[in-house]
């Protein structure tokens, strides 16, 4: 902790960077996402198991964008992210939102995260998306901080479980789906926390046409989540965060884990890998399955 | 606004189906409908009239046509609007024909469907926009692939008209098939001599850029904006200087190493080589595969021989680019090789008729080197085995083509034709002679062919027998060609000396990738497609490139010359005009909008999508938006489909219209 805090503080004073996204500690098992651009703040910054959020939205906010432009050109951003969360930087990279000379990576031997805050980090509450993590330091990293450990076994129960859900005959899982997304307040929450929506305006809100019912009426919520699934399709790397950020409790990376696996799985597909990867969607091979089309 | 609906009969092809008068009657009631008629030919001169008049009488804005596929007429009803004073693109087509009339049988359902598809394209005019051609510039350039007689034909047309050519061989020298030939049907006359002063222009021309020994790597834009990349492979010798005196090619010792290809496999050639002594240009090659130097870096004969120093072992091949308005395909055809079909081969071959096996059995090609003053014998027929004269040769036509058995169905044109003259010149070369040749039937449709045909059986007495061969096998020194009489209804069997098998003309193995590279269709042998049979026999489906001589059909010299000045003539016609006017039903992108993620660059099959900078007051670019080239964008729409949050719009079938349709569903 204290070496990522001497590291960025460095990193300001030397003027190497613009800004530094990390996070700071607030109350005992809970963090939050702090912009640092005053080197002497640096030691706000935290690195533990209450790191939750996925930092790398932020990248492409415009006001964080701005940060790192100047007269004389674009500077640097620092970003702490999780080896996970380094999946959608490169994403991001390969769809041409970031550049990697504009980034310096701070990153973690992670092992693992809660599933929310407050709760104590053991076996019982590690988040769902660690439970077959197999990535706990990144390639892509600049830099790697804390010391490697195991990331403990998973004891709890989850509350939904994709493998169940894809058994159920297409009736049962339409109505499953129904119940959840008829839940669904359509404050968008999902799409403010998802780094891969970047859209500068989502489809969603767009009028004319308008292509999605708007109220939170139970055609329009069916239609916003499929949306949001497909047009992740491909894009999705898995972090989890629209789930974690539902006030509803919807259980949304469900579609996205599918969409996630079908990838895999017909076109051995998985976003956020390396940024020498063609993209699913754009890219064609005469050997490509066409399982999809209807 | 103001909309007149049209509903045409089409005679009895749609109103068999569709109730026309009362689909015209309920669509006057739609909101925005002032005028609605139906009538017997909406597309003939009244039926134009009428609609024109409508639009004068009573103040119409847009129209709506319920007639066949917009294929068909679109373009007559945009004309008359305009001479009727409204923009061609706020007129709608209802399909009614093929849509609606001609795949229902039901009058009462087909006329309901009718009155939808109307009422769909009364909601997208509404919301059409007007929009104006686009203009974009030509490249008065023609490319021209292949330099066999059709290329050169094309290329010297093309020229000739006052255009620059770039003509690309893959071979050392242009020429292709018809420099192989020794007299060519009907005239007898020598292939090389009224072939070779056509290769010589073609070198000489100042407006004809030549790459011999050259391959299209591949081939972007579109229609009078073509930019092709041209791979000129290394030939290890210094063209600029090279003199073509020949001194290294007498000085190779690689001398029974390699085949040369231009004698058919009946010669050897040194690892440098000019294929043959009229080649155009006049410069040799080394086949590094059987040079010496290539091998273990010795050697070096040839530049010891070269008093200019042009042989050059570090020449490496070389890219460049060429931007050209139209492209001419003219690749010709191979052989079928009978008997040893490669593993994989779609083709059956005839192992039954010993080719490769037996020296003296070869195909046609093999048999003009033979008959030519300039192949391996001096033009004197010799047997390949021992380089005796052979005296009695047997013909057999049809082998590979119209044998669907075998993998072709279709006929080779020009063989009933070459074997005749094969016969004939082995008789006139062979006084004491016997050629027999074994026919299904004897296609010689074509100026003064059928005379020589039967000049070939009346006057030079060449036996002609109708029905196939079953085996040919070697028994003492002879072979046994085992047939049938089918006239006669007797089996023949005829001890020959020599056998020429007539094999079908096929495509060239690259033909598919050729045409991949270049985006124009091919059937299922691989010879291109032309746009259609009739009326466009030398246009591709691809706007722009054009098909001459062999590549699309098997063709003889005067067919393949006649398509090829037809080519340079659809060539010179689009170089006519400095512009080209283009549908404005092009995609745009709207910048403020747009995030940048080039999804849409990725799946453009024309490479329209560029990137454009966008700055801040400092002048630092803040963002990378898409944008459209206007000239290269085909209006396909895969972009618009593409874009996650919808920022690209495809002028005359943007969102809001598509979606005004299907709400009037
Ligand atoms: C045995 C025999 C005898 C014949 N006798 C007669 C006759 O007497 N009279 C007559 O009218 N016709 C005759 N023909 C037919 C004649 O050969 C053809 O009609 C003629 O050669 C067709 O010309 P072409 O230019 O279309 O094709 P080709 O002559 O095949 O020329 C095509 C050229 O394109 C080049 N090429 C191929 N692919 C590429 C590529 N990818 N890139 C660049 N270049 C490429 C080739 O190297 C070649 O030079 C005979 C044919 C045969 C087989
Ligand atoms: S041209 Fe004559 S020999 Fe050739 S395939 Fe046709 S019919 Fe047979």
């Amino acid at each position: 902790m204290d070496e990522l805090r001497r590291f960025a503080r460095e990193l300001l004073l030397k003027k190497e960077v613009a800004a530094v996204i990390g996070y700071e500690q607030v109350g005992e098992a809970r963090t939050r996402p702090v912009v640092i651009t005053d080197p002497d703040e640096c030691r706000r910054l935290v690195l533990n198991e209450y790191c939750l959020n996925n930092l790398v939205v932020y990248l492409n906010r415009a006001r964080i964008k701005a940060l790192a432009r100047s007269k004389e050109g674009i500077r640097k951003l620092a970003v702490v992210a999780k080896p996970c969360d380094i999946r959608s930087i490169v994403a991001l990279i390969q769809e041409n939102q970031i550049r990697r000379e504009n980034l310096m990576i701070l990153s973690m031997n992670c092992h693992g995260v809660v599933r929310d805050f407050g709760c104590e980090f053991n076996g019982d509450n590690l988040a769902a998306k660690c439970i077959s993590c197999n990535t706990q330091s990144s390639t892509y990293a600049d830099k790697s901080f804390g010391e490697v450990r195991e990331i403990p076994k998973f004891t709890g129960k989850l509350e939904y479980d994709l493998s169940e859900i894809e058994q159920l005959p297409p009736s049962k899982r339409m109505e499953f789906f129904r119940e959840q997304f008829d839940k669904c307040i359509k404050c968008y929450a999902c799409r403010a926390v998802c780094p891969l929506c970047y859209c500068q305006r989502c489809i969603t809100d767009k009028t004319i046409p308008r292509w999605i019912e708007s109220s939170s009426h139970s055609r329009g919520n069916f239609a916003w989540n499929i949306v949001r699934a497909l047009h992740l399709s491909g894009r999705c790397t898995g972090c989890g965060e629209c789930e974690r950020a539902c006030p509803m409790d919807i259980p949304l990376s469900l579609l996205n884990r599918k969409m996630a696996m079908k990838s895999k799985e017909l076109f051995g597909y998985e976003s956020g890998k390396s940024t020498d990867n063609p993209t699913l969607v754009g890219s064609y091979d005469q050997k490509d399955s066409d399982e999809l089309f209807m | 606004m103001k909309i007149g609906v049209f509903i045409c009969h089409c005679g009895e092809n749609i109103s068999r189906t569709v109730d026309c008068p009362r689909v015209a009657e309920t669509c006057e009631k739609i909101p925005g409908v002032e005028f609605s008629i139906d009538y017997k030919y909406m597309c003939s001169d009244p039926g134009q009239k009428l609609i024109k008049d409508a639009v004068e009488i009573h103040k119409l804005d847009a129209i709506v046509v319920g007639s066949c596929s917009p294929n068909m007429h679109e373009r007559t009803f945009r004309s008359a609007a305009v001479a009727a004073g409204i923009n061609p693109f706020l007129v709608e087509i209802a399909n009614l024909r093929e849509h609606c009339s001609w795949v229902h049988e039901d009058v009462e359902s087909a006329t309901q469907k009718a009155i939808e598809l109307v009422r769909m394209a009364v909601e997208k005019v509404k919301r059409d926009k007007p929009l104006s051609k686009i203009k974009v510039p030509v490249t008065k350039r023609v490319l021209v692939i292949g330099g066999g007689i059709a290329g050169i034909q094309a290329a010297l047309d093309v020229a000739n008209a006052g255009y620059d050519v770039v003509l690309v061989e893959k071979e050392p020298s242009i020429g292709g098939h018809m420099s192989q030939l020794s007299e060519t049907f009907p005239t007898l006359d020598c292939s090389q001599c009224i072939l070779t002063p056509r290769m010589v222009e073609v070198n000489q021309h100042p407006r004809i850029k030549l790459l011999t020994y050259s391959e299209v790597e591949k081939i972007e834009g579109f229609i009078g904006n073509f930019k092709a990349t041209i791979r000129k492979k290394a030939r290890h010798i210094n063209e600029d200087i090279c003199s073509g005196c020949g001194q290294c090619v007498s000085k190779c010792p690689i001398k029974k190493k390699a085949f040369s290809s231009f004698e058919e496999g009946l010669a050897y050639r040194p690892a440098v080589y000019i294929p043959f002594p009229q080649a155009v240009p006049n410069i040799p090659v080394i086949d590094e595969s059987v040079c010496t130097y290539y091998r273990n870096g010795k050697c070096g004969m040839c530049v010891k021989a070269c008093d200019r120093q042009a042989i050059d072992f570090d020449q490496k091949d070389t890219m460049m680019v060429a931007d050209v308005g139209a492209v001419i395909v003219a690749t010709g055809y191979k052989l079928y090789s009978i008997g040893k079909q490669p593993l994989g081969s779609k083709y059956k071959g005839y192992g039954e008729y010993g080719y490769g096996k037996y020296k003296d059995v070869i195909d046609g090609l093999q048999f003009e080197r033979i008959a030519s003053a300039s192949g391996p014998t001096s033009g004197e027929i010799k047997r390949p085995s021992d380089g005796k004269e052979p005296k009695k040769i047997v013909f057999i036509q049809c082998v590979g083509s119209r044998d669907p058995a075998k993998g072709i169905s279709y006929c080779s044109k020009i063989c009933c034709m070459y074997t005749a003259k094969q016969a004939m010149l082995f008789r006139h070369k062979v006084h004491d002679g016997e050629a027999y040749v074994f026919y299904m039937d004897i296609r010689a449709g074509g100026k003064m062919y059928e005379e020589f045909v039967r000049r070939a059986i009346e006057e030079d007495h060449v036996n002609y027998i109708r029905g196939r061969v079953s085996r040919i096998y070697e028994e003492n020194g002879k072979y046994i060609v085992k047939g049938e009489d089918t006239i006669a209804g007797v089996p023949v069997n005829i001890d020959a000396d020599m056998v020429v098998l007539a094999s079908a003309m096929i495509p060239h193995d690259n033909a598919p990738g050729l045409a991949q590279k270049v985006g124009i269709p091919y059937d299922k042998y691989g010879f291109y497609n032309e746009s259609h049979p009739k009326l466009k026999p030398v246009e591709s489906t691809t706007a722009g490139v054009f098909l001459a001589g062999a590549c699309n059909a098997p063709r003889d010299i005067p067919e393949s010359v006649a398509m090829a000045s037809a080519a340079a003539s659809k060539a010179i016609i689009l170089f006519s005009s400095d512009s080209l006017e283009r549908e404005p039903v092009v995609a745009r992108v709207n910048e403020d909008l747009c995030a940048g993620c080039f999804y849409c660059r990725k799946v453009c099959p024309f490479g329209a999508v560029e990137v454009r900078d966008i700055k801040d007051m400092n002048g630092v670019v803040y963002k990378e938006v898409a944008y459209i080239n206007q000239g290269v964008c085909q209006g396909c729409g895969t972009c618009t489909a593409t874009c996650l949050s919808k920022s690209i719009e495809l002028a005359g079938f943007n969102n809001e219209e598509i979606f005004a349709e299907i709400a009037a569903l």
